[in-house]
């Protein structure tokens, strides 16, 4: 038996969880929408009762994903201005420079691995990149969804360009998720076949010593930790 | 095959009754029927002759093929048994079925008709067969092709006259480039306004013509409007309901939604509903409370340029860099630490 140590709390875990169905939702009823022209995407549209129910099974989940996010950086918000939170997925220089060195230590240039902190600079990425990538969606889809209310103060090429964009943007998405994030979340040999912990919320003590080493630098500081 | 199958039981069961043209038959009947003055008048009043232009009947297509007992079959006695006709119109319609002992696959196609839908209805004046293509003087009907359209005028005057007016009705007499009536309608099987599944099929049919490169280039026309408006919502939404029959459906504009239908314009002439003048008008029929800017939203058919519509170029130009870019980083990243897990074991 190992030592545990609380990672997430029990409200990220419901937005982990909540962020990746709708996450699924919006990709099974956007993707078809953009490739609406191929056999599958045809075959799928018709077994959701034709394209009018698609298109509203991808607003509700739309405007459940704007809930969600709204509520995540108003929390966000909140925290940082109360000081209750440690600001550490804030990208900083630190994390340019391990990605450098990862790079170099991945080539075989050095034998030491960076050392990472609460946050390395992949989740960070990935993290940003969520909220960026949801801004996009979220700002375009409201456009596509009302386009009659925001003619009336932009111009009509708006509409287009906001077409182009919702589908590019949700088409990156899901391919960043489905490569890169369900590598590191399964096919990672470190953590294969299941990384749990944004379930559970609970990271064991060989993998804190692994993965966040500064971290539980800083945790041996405050309390007594036996290292076996 | 059918038809053709149809017309061998027929005619089996006919013994004697070969459909080919007997000149005695003929000669028999115009000893009576060739004088001008005969005539019986029915029960409404109506005067019927019965003297038939045997010169029109040789002009026609079935001049040299057939007699008269192949149409007339059941004057087979002399004098001719009393007859029921009140009218004129029931005197027609009891013949509407002769026609199909040959042509049977027109017959049957006339079956799903508006027409025959008007005449189940109990609509005695519901055109049949001989109301457009004559009895004893039959035309081969493409010759010239206007002569169609102008067929349908005879009872449909108030849209001739508008169809008439349209970018494709003004060349209807100087080129068979232009689609007439039954060209969209349909010729036996004629579609009508209210039905849908015909309706849902519009772009199919305005692409019929509109993707023909030769002929559009004739006329200057761009071939590209049928993928550009599939590019856009409407166009989307068009396709996939066209697989979508028998399901409610939303509405969603079609070509005819914004060019007209019968009224069809050039689209830079001043009566064109998709003129920038006449657009917000056009777009606010099913978005109410359009403005002003509202029609810059459809792209006009343009491919998104620099020039058209440098703000949907551009954005897509940025993801266009950005996935392939984004996306091999990621992979990159994903081989080297595979690689390197697997170098230190």
């Amino acid at each position: 038996m190992s030592t545990y140590f609380t990672r997430f709390t029990f409200r990220q875990r419901v937005e982990h969880a909540l962020v990746m169905s709708l996450f699924i939702v919006l990709s099974v009823t956007g993707l078809p929408q953009k490739y609406f022209d191929a056999a599958w995407a045809r075959w799928f549209i018709d077994l959701t009762g034709g394209i009018d129910h698609l298109r509203w099974f991808h607003r509700i989940a739309g405007l459940s994903f704007a809930t969600l996010t709204v509520w995540h950086v108003m929390f966000a918000i909140g925290s940082v201005a109360a000081g209750r939170s440690p600001l550490s997925i804030v990208p900083n220089r630190k994390d340019f420079d391990d990605a450098i060195q990862m790079m170099r230590y991945y080539l075989g240039r050095i034998d030491q691995p960076a050392q990472f902190d609460r946050f390395d600079y992949r989740q960070k990425f990935e993290y940003w990149g969520l909220v960026l990538g949801a801004v996009v969606v979220i700002s375009t889809g409201l456009i596509l969804y009302f386009p009659i209310l925001f003619t009336r103060f932009f111009p009509g090429e708006l509409i287009p360009a906001a077409k182009v964009a919702h589908s590019n943007e949700g088409l990156m998405a899901f391919l960043v998720v489905i490569l890169w994030h369900i590598y590191n979340a399964h096919l990672n040999p470190d953590v294969f076949p299941f990384d749990k912990t944004i379930f559970t919320g609970k990271i064991s003590l060989e993998r804190m010593h692994d993965e966040h080493p500064l971290e539980l630098e800083r945790l041996k500081q405050v309390q007594d930790i036996e290292e076996s | 095959m059918l038809s053709t199958l149809f017309l061998l039981l027929t005619l089996s069961l006919q013994p004697g009754q070969a459909a080919t043209g007997k000149a005695a038959d003929v000669e028999t009947c115009l000893a009576c029927h060739g004088d001008r003055s005969m005539a019986v008048t029915l029960p409404s009043g109506e005067i019927r002759s019965l003297y038939v232009d045997v010169a029109m009947f040789r002009a026609s297509v079935h001049g040299n093929k057939i007699g008269c007992a192949d149409c007339h079959q059941d004057m087979t006695a002399v004098p001719h048994e009393a007859r029921p006709f009140k009218t004129l119109r029931e005197f027609t319609v009891a013949y509407y079925e002769q026609c199909k002992r040959c042509h049977f696959d027109n017959y049957t196609k006339t079956l799903d008709s508006v027409h025959y839908q008007a005449l189940a209805r109990g609509d005695r004046t519901a055109p049949l067969c001989v109301d457009c293509h004559g009895a004893h003087d039959v035309k081969s009907p493409q010759k010239p092709k206007s002569q169609i359209s102008r067929t349908c005028a005879k009872c449909h005057e108030g849209v001739f006259t508008v169809y008439n007016k349209s970018v494709h009705g003004r060349f209807l007499e100087k080129s068979d480039d232009v689609p007439g009536c039954t060209d969209c309608h349909r010729s036996h099987d004629v579609a009508g306004p209210k039905d849908v599944n015909w309706q849902r099929r519009t772009p199919e049919l305005c692409r019929g013509c509109h993707e023909n490169k030769r002929l559009m280039a004739k006329y200057g026309l761009s071939t590209a409007v049928a993928q550009t408006y599939v590019a856009d919502f409407h166009g989307m939404t068009a396709t996939l309901h066209e697989t979508d029959t028998g399901r409610e459906v939303s509405v969603v504009a079609l070509c005819t939604d914004c060019h007209g239908v019968h009224d069809i314009a050039k689209v830079n002439e001043p009566g064109s509903r998709v003129l920038r003048a006449n657009l917000v008008e056009t777009c606010a029929r099913c978005h109410a409370g359009a403005t002003e800017n509202f029609p810059g939203a459809w792209m006009s058919h343009y491919e998104p340029s620099w020039k058209k519509a440098p703000l949907v170029y551009g954005v897509q130009l940025f993801y266009n860099i950005l996935i392939p870019f984004m996306i091999s980083g990621l992979v990159l990243q994903m081989l080297l630490h595979f690689w390197r897990v697997v170098v230190n074991r």
